[in-house]
Order: structure tokens, then C-alpha cells, then sequence
């Protein structure tokens, strides 16, 4: 047992720092960034992939390089301990891309993924709908085809993150009502710029606006832009979700903020108060540091197997579900030591970090798979136990939308 | 990164089980605690047999007769022990081998089972007390060992061995001796969390089951959420616990400066998980969960009790909670960094 890089590690982890070293001042810190510019983001993604970070896993025909899933873990934390802030592309490159890569033809490939690895064009990711969330195959977007071959798509997706940016999405839709609802689905590519496409920034309860509706009014699609064959779009975004997975495997990064971070504030404020409240601080503070800490070496449990070439499995789950938790009980306290100026959206001396941190995190919970529907993939595949029964299995999608009187 | 047991250590959990899984049992337990003198009561393996079995005294260095193997390798075999409910606690043998280092003759009486020792941590109840007549105490910087006179009360976890001691004539072992004896009682700690890490994942594994085979209103219970959701809580924390677990015993032979914070955090944790572990699998049973006759209850009686010692699971998260604000104040001159802000923001413009 040990946490040390193995030689090979190393020299990656070297050559990462040092590109990062030469291009410090050009790949800016998290903490400059004042609002979000995407023309920057851009660039500074495709400065990275000039160097190689970007795509590490992906293979060499796919514009990446062949690389290991640790190299990529690697590549993540060494940006993120030098602070350098996250890439526009993030889903392009962890879900759409992969897709592209497993259902693409010659042709979406050679259009499609060297262009996202650079962020030349940003892609983003329409599943969810207003009436499937964590139930995606119960989707309504409907794609009917035409004389001519193409397809024509109606319906409107929801939480879809960077639509408002995007060039390309992929989008499930439902090309077949009449059989069992996840077989009836298809995938394809879609170009956000189109006509009919509407997208609506959707403000989030922290005040923010990172995601959106989108509404597909009779958009056109050609049927060179189908990921996979009819019918199977379901076995399609299996590959999107499954490299979700991958791409949060545990890379050794913390959910929301670093606990070191809500420490050093808590430290910083826990000596003003009285030592009846400071006890009470500090256990609220070991609980959740201890929980944290758990989060911390049980992901290097998961880097130690993408270490020896093992895929994450499902227990992966665990780590977002305790990580989640841990992340919430650090930010209630970091607002809790704040006094006075806890129950203020900002404080007296006009910041509001932790404050804004708070109404960020209960999104975590929900947003990559609720808690809820995390708790049942590990009690199903990880322990064992049977699914719940389920009222549409065995009918078609028309009529299970009949027999919930839709 | 290799955070993972090796094969050896694997092979040597497979042995452990093994011999631990056929000698002791819960049934074992259920009998200590109808037997007539708790003082008495029969624990399983019971310290002869842990002893011979050479597994008590792994840590104990090769050249004094002992098994020269990690504090890693004896977590793997107390979350064996922890499983079955053994007794005595492996805790007491891995506080003994840290306190009597350097003193071969004492260490070759434990390995051969002559010694039979417990370790007194100021007036409170003594781990292991009850099948030992020779105990380790500090006395002021000093450490000291002689005979003593146990008084077994009547026990909720009768596998402990609890009683208080008084001691008699002691003879002193080791001067300026505290910094051995916090070690020593770190290193106790980790085998205590490892322990409960193996009685909490049996206790989840039992629950699990029958929460498969039970059924209500047509179904098995296990397919409802509400029971599969408490299921999988008590499962996240075991895996949370292992990580600690691992961290500590691995910082103990590696990385001694780690280990105070590890050691208090695979403390606390243990106390919360084995507690939310047994309580889940008297519920998910219902009734024949609270009965006597059922296992469950011995796994309740075993955080009941673990949860005070080696300190309680309030005071090892104060340790902890101490510790961090410690590290982040010694962190810069300055005190804190005012970065602290800055990568929180980044963190909130990220989302």
C-alpha cells in the first residue's frame, strides 16, 4: 500500500506540471475569473488540447491520445491544484464525445471530435425532460421522419447545462411510441443554431443561470446525423451515462469546495466565539471533517483501480452520495460561523462566498443522478437487493402515457 | 497510487476468517451474557487460543517471537475478528506490543501467552479486563505494570471484558514514558475501528439478506426504497470506515505524523457506523429483530459499548475538529490564507 505515483506516473505528472508552468499566466486561476467569458474558456481549452491535456483517454483517430484513464485523473488534479478553471467542454468531453465515439459514423467522427477536444464547438447534452428526470426513458421529444429521409423533432428538454453556448447538442428522442418505452428511442446529433431551436436560460435558486429549457419546434435533422440505429437509442445513452461515470471517476477531486478551504474559514472565525459555541462548532466541524476525509481516501480506493486499469463500477455511486453529504455539512457550518451576517445573503463586508456556496450545494444532490436514484443503483447492483416493481413494464409507451391518464 | 490490501494481505484475511469464523460466533456471545459470573463467562476464541493462534501478536517484532507484520496486516485480521464478535479484543495485545517494545522478555511472555495483560486507562472501565491478571497503566510520565484486582460488572457487551481495576504493586517499565503511550493508545484505536469496521459489514451483510428473502404485501422488503435506502446508508458508511481504517493502520507504519488525525477519525467513525449499521439491522428485521434470540442485538450491545472506548466518539471528533483548526492556522504565518475565499468563489463560479 502506498499513495505514490508509479515511474511512469511521475514522468506524466511531471510533463503535465511543467506545461502548466510554461503557460501559467495564459491558462488564468479560478479565483481571477470575475463572471464567465466564454470566448476565453475556449481558448484556454484549446491551449490545453495543444498540449496534449485534453482528451487523454480518447483514441488516437478520435483526436486524443490513446492514453490511460490515471494519466487523465492525473492531468485533472494537477489543474486543479493549479487552480486553473474548469473546461468549457466538460460534457462534450465526458458524454457526448464518447457517444460520438461508440455510435458515430466515419464521417460524425472526422466532423465532430477534434473540434470539441479544442472547444472550436461546445456541445452540450439533451436528455432530461419536464417529465422524465430520473425516469429518462419515459421522454416525450418526438422525432418523425420524413418522405426525404430526415427527421423532423418536437418537444422540449430541460436542465440542459450550456445550451445557451452551445454548437452542438445530443438529443434522445422517442421515434416509436408503440413499443416498450425504451425501445422506441433514437439519437441524434443536433445543431443548436437551427432553425426552430429555442433556448431559455432557466435561473437556478442560487441566482445563477448555467442552465437551461430547450424547445425543439419541427427542427430538422438530417438522417446522417443519427448516433446508433433506430430503435436503439436507449442502448446509446447508456454509453453517454456510463462515461459520466468515467469521466467523475473519482479523479481525486473534491464536490463543491476543498475542505481545506472551509476549514482555514472556520479556523479563522471559531476563536471570536465563546467557548460553549466554540465546542459546539467543533463538533459539528470533526463530523463533517471526519465524513470528508472518508469521501477523500475512499476515492484514492477508486484512483488506486483506475490505477491498475479497473473501470469504476457502480459503488463509484457511493463516493458522489457521502461526498455530497460531506460537502453540505462543511458549507452550513462555514455560513453558521459567520454570525450575525449568516442569515444575509451577503455579509456586511460585501462578500458572500459561503453564503452562495450554501444555495449551490443542494443542486449536487440532484444534478449526475439524485441521491435517491444513486441510493437504488447501489442497493441494486452493488448489494443485491430486488428492484421495485415497476407499473409500466410489459405495455408500450402509448399506453403506459394512457394508463397515467397523460 | 496503490491503495488497496496486497494479495498477502488478502490470503492472511482468508486465514483469519477462517479460524476466526470457527471458533467464535454471536451464539457465543449470546451465551457470555446468560452466563452466571460475567467474570467468568466463556469468550471465543478466548485469549489462549487468539494468542496461540499467533494473529494477537502479528505486530510483536520477529526477533521478540512475534509475527514482525504491520499494524495493516493486524487490521485486516481484526475486521475478521470484529465480524464473529471475537474476544478478547485484539486492541489490548496491539496497545501491549506498542508499550513493551524494547522489553523482549515481557514481549516473548505475550507472544507465548504467559502474559496475560490488560491496559488501564485511568479510572475507567478496562478493555479486556476480565481474562487478564497483569496490567499496563500510566503513572504519571511513567509506564507501569503489575497485578490487580478486577471488578466485573454486570456487561452490555459481554465479548469486552470490561471491569474496573485497582491496581496493586506495580513495577515501572519505561520513565518519560507518554509519548509511547498516546502512540499506543492510537495504534488501539485503529484496531478497535478495524474491528467494528468487520462488525458493521457483517451486521449490513445480514440485513441485506433478509431483506432479500422477506417478503410483505407480495414483495420482498428489500425492494422497497425505504428499507433498500437505509440498507445502502449503513453500506456507504462501512465503505467510508474502510478507507479510514486502511489510512490510519497504513499512516501508523508509514507515516507516523498522519496518524493522530487518522486514528481519531477511524475512531469516530467506527463509533458512528457500527451504531447506524446495528440499529439498521434491528429494523430492517421488525420484531424478530428485537428479540433475544436474534443476532442483531449483539451487534447493538458491541457499539453500545465501543462507541466509550479509548474515548468516546464526541471526544475523538473534538480531536479531530482540534486538529484540522490546528493545521489550518499553522498553514501560513499569517494564520489562515485568505485564499480560502478565492477558491470557495471559484468553487461557486464552477457550478
Amino acid at each position: 500500500m502506498d499513495f505514490d505515483d508509479t515511474p511512469d506516473e511521475a514522468a506524466w505528472r511531471a510533463e503535465v506540471r511543467a506545461f502548466i508552468e510554461e503557460h501559467r499566466e495564459e491558462l488564468g486561476r479560478r479565483g481571477d475569473e470575475r463572471g464567465f467569458d466564454d470566448h476565453v474558456a475556449r481558448a484556454r481549452q484549446a491551449l490545453l488540447y495543444d498540449g496534449g491535456l485534453v482528451g487523454v483517454t480518447w483514441p488516437v483517430e478520435a483526436g486524443g491520445r490513446g492514453g490511460t484513464p490515471m494519466q487523465q485523473a492525473i492531468v485533472d488534479q494537477e489543474l486543479a491544484r493549479a487552480e486553473v478553471p474548469a473546461l468549457i467542454n466538460l460534457i462534450g468531453i465526458g458524454m457526448c464525445g464518447p457517444t460520438v465515439i461508440h455510435h458515430g459514423t466515419e464521417d460524425q467522427k472526422a466532423r465532430y471530435l477534434q473540434r470539441l477536444l479544442r472547444a472550436d464547438d461546445v456541445w452540450c447534452q439533451l436528455f432530461s425532460e419536464p417529465a422524465s428526470g430520473s425516469d429518462l426513458a419515459a421522454l416525450r421529444t418526438k422525432a418523425v421522419r420524413t418522405e426525404d429521409g430526415s427527421w423532423r423533432i418536437s418537444g422540449q428538454k430541460v436542465w440542459t447545462t450550456l445550451a445557451h453556448l452551445a454548437d452542438h447538442g445530443i438529443v434522445l428522442t422517442r421515434t416509436d411510441p408503440d413499443v416498450a418505452k425504451h425501445r422506441g428511442l433514437t439519437m441524434f446529433v443536433v445543431d443548436m443554431k437551427a432553425p426552430g431551436v429555442t433556448v431559455r436560460p432557466l435561473r437556478q435558486m442560487s441566482g445563477g443561470a448555467d442552465f437551461n429549457e430547450v424547445f425543439f419546434d419541427d427542427v430538422v435533422v438530417p438522417d446522417t446525423e443519427r448516433l446508433g440505429d433506430v430503435g436503439d437509442g436507449w442502448r446509446v445513452a447508456l454509453t453517454t451515462l456510463m462515461s459520466e461515470r468515467l469521466s467523475l471517476g473519482g479523479g481525486g477531486t473534491e464536490i463543491g469546495i476543498g475542505s481545506t478551504a472551509i476549514v482555514e474559514h472556520v479556523a479563522r472565525h471559531v476563536g471570536a466565539l465563546p467557548a460553549d459555541r466554540q465546542a459546539l462548532v467543533r463538533q459539528q466541524l470533526g463530523r463533517a471533517y471526519v465524513d470528508s476525509l472518508g469521501t477523500r481516501y475512499t476515492g484514492y480506493r477508486q484512483l488506486s483501480a483506475i490505477s491498475r486499469g479497473d473501470l469504476p463500477g457502480p459503488e463509484a455511486s457511493a463516493g458522489k452520495l457521502a461526498g455530497t453529504k460531506a460537502a453540505r455539512d462543511l458549507a452550513d457550518l462555514a455560513v453558521r460561523v459567520l454570525g450575525d451576517d449568516a442569515a444575509y445573503a451577503v455579509s456586511a463586508d460585501g462578500s458572500s462566498t459561503w453564503q452562495d456556496l450554501q444555495a449551490v450545494l443542494p443542486g449536487m444532490a440532484i444534478a449526475g443522478g439524485t441521491d435517491e436514484v444513486l441510493r437504488n443503483v447501489i442497493g441494486e447492483r452493488v448489494l443485491g437487493l430486488p428492484p421495485e416493481p415497476r407499473a409500466d413494464k410489459g405495455i408500450t409507451f402509448r399506453e403506459s402515457l394512457a394508463a397515467a391518464g397523460a | 497510487m496503490n491503495f488497496d490490501l496486497d494479495d498477502e494481505q488478502r490470503d492472511l484475511a482468508a486465514a483469519a476468517r477462517d479460524f476466526l469464523a470457527g471458533s467464535a460466533s454471536p451464539a457465543v456471545a449470546r451465551a457470555a451474557l446468560e452466563s452466571d459470573d460475567p467474570a467468568t463467562a466463556e469468550l471465543a476464541p478466548g485469549r489462549d487460543a487468539l494468542v496461540a493462534s499467533g494473529f494477537a501478536t502479528i505486530t510483536v517484532p520477529e526477533d521478540a517471537g512475534g509475527g514482525g507484520g504491520s499494524l495493516l496486516d493486524l487490521a485486516v485480521v481484526a475486521e475478521q475478528a470484529g465480524r464473529v464478535l471475537a474476544g478478547p479484543s485484539l486492541v489490548t495485545t496491539a496497545r501491549a506490543a506498542v508499550l513493551l517494545a524494547g522489553d523482549d522478555e515481557r514481549l516473548a511472555r505475550l507472544v507465548d501467552g504467559s502474559l496475560r495483560v490488560a491496559v488501564v486507562d485511568g479510572a475507567g472501565p478496562v478493555l479486556d479486563a476480565a481474562s487478564a491478571d497483569a496490567f499496563l497503566a500510566l503513572r504519571g510520565e511513567d509506564l507501569v505494570c503489575g497485578p490487580g484486582v478486577v471488578d466485573v460488572r454486570e456487561p452490555i457487551d459481554p465479548t469486552r471484558g470490561l471491569g474496573r481495576v485497582e491496581l496493586g504493586e506495580v513495577e515501572v517499565l519505561a520513565t518519560d514514558a507518554r509519548l509511547r503511550w498516546e502512540h499506543a493508545e492510537r495504534v488501539g484505536r485503529v484496531v478497535l475501528a478495524a474491528e467494528d469496521l468487520g462488525a458493521a459489514g457483517r451486521a449490513v451483510e445480514i440485513g441485506v439478506a433478509y431483506a432479500r428473502e422477506r417478503q410483505a404485501f407480495g414483495r420482498a422488503i428489500g425492494s422497497y426504497q425505504a428499507v433498500k435506502h437505509a440498507l445502502v446508508g449503513a453500506y456507504v458508511q462501512v465503505e467510508q470506515l474502510r478507507s479510514l481504517v486502511w489510512w490510519a493502520a497504513w499512516a501508523a507504519d508509514q507515516a507516523v505524523d498522519e496518524l493522530p488525525m487518522a486514528a481519531a477519525a477511524a475512531k469516530a467513525a467506527a463509533a458512528t457506523t457500527l451504531t447506524t449499521a446495528a440499529e439498521t439491522l434491528i429494523q430492517v428485521h421488525g420484531g424478530i429483530g428485537f428479540t433475544w434470540e436474534h443476532d442483531a442485538h449483539l451487534y447493538w450491545r458491541r457499539a453500545k459499548v465501543d462507541r466509550f472506548l479509548l474515548g468516546d466518539d464526541v471526544a475523538a471528533y473534538d480531536e479531530v475538529a482540534r486538529l484540522a483548526i490546528a493545521q489550518a492556522e499553522a498553514a501560513g504565518p499569517g494564520g489562515p490564507s485568505p485564499e480560502a475565499g478565492a477558491l470557495a468563489e471559484a468553487a461557486v463560479a464552477a457550478r
